[in-house]
């Protein structure tokens, strides 16, 4: 009974975070992993690795979701898409085999520094 | 910029992004809706739309290759996910029923947290 309870409220948990997640995406066009992982690893009992995992392939039907809206819409740009998705798909075997080589905290403080600083443009610029 | 001179720079910086996300885990969408903007003029709701059919086929390429070395758990993902598509869905809709400008400060905020959450982790790595 207590492993039933517990295991409810886990999956309510869970389909909290993927609400949130499915939430973000959409409104900001992102795939929710910003939002999902850290949930995960706080709320939902996950470690780092397992909490990415999970968040990338909860972001599938996530991102098919907001993309069939906006497509609805009228607002995708599918060729432009078609492109960038060509090279990231190739950049994220890239990265997954430079990940053992790369200096991850260096790698942490530019990225960060550098979102900062787009941050900042997406406020201001126009 | 020609149509070709474009579709390398799109392919070059999809590539970028892909590889900044398979290291960090963060840097698709953060990325990409930024970059359609600032450097090839969408509007902010292109700019999220098109990013969407990005991280599609990326997260799929990505939890094909994670499942081949048996990490993660895809089924608790997917219905995670088929959770997650009802919240995006209402997402998306609000997106498409605010302003630019509330989406562009929103996501200027995304950035900010991400970017502050990055710093942070870098530094309380310190030895």
């Amino acid at each position: 009974m207590a492993v039933a309870l517990s295991s409810r409220l886990q999956y309510g948990r869970l389909g909290a975070i993927g609400l949130a997640g499915g939430l973000f995406s959409g409104l900001l066009g992102v795939g929710g992993g910003v939002v999902m992982v850290p949930l995960l690893v706080l709320w939902g009992g996950y470690g780092q690795r397992d909490a990415h995992a999970v968040s990338l392939g909860a972001i599938i039907p996530i991102s098919a979701a907001g993309v069939l809206t906006f497509g609805a819409a009228g607002e995708i740009r599918v060729w432009e898409a078609l492109a960038l998705a060509v090279g990231s798909i190739a950049g994220a075997q890239i990265g997954a085999h430079l990940l053992a080589r790369a200096d991850e905290r260096k790698l942490k403080l530019a990225f960060g520094v550098f979102l900062l600083v787009v941050a900042v443009v997406m406020a201001v610029g126009r | 910029m020609s149509t070709l001179a474009l579709l390398v720079a799109l392919v070059a910086f999809g590539a970028l992004a892909g590889t900044l996300a398979g290291l960090l885990g963060v840097g698709g969408g953060i990325l990409l809706v930024p970059f359609l903007v600032l450097a090839v003029g969408m509007s902010q709701h292109e700019a999220e739309a098109t990013s969407l059919l990005v991280i599609l086929p990326t997260a799929l390429a990505a939890s094909l290759a994670l499942r081949r070395r048996d990490v993660g758990d895809l089924p608790v993902a997917l219905a995670l996910g088929t959770v997650g598509a009802v919240g995006a869905v209402a997402g998306a809709l609000l997106a498409l029923a605010l302003p630019a400008d509330v989406l562009r400060l929103g996501f200027a905020l995304l950035l900010a947290i991400a970017g502050v959450r990055l710093v942070r982790d870098a530094r309380a790595r310190v030895p």
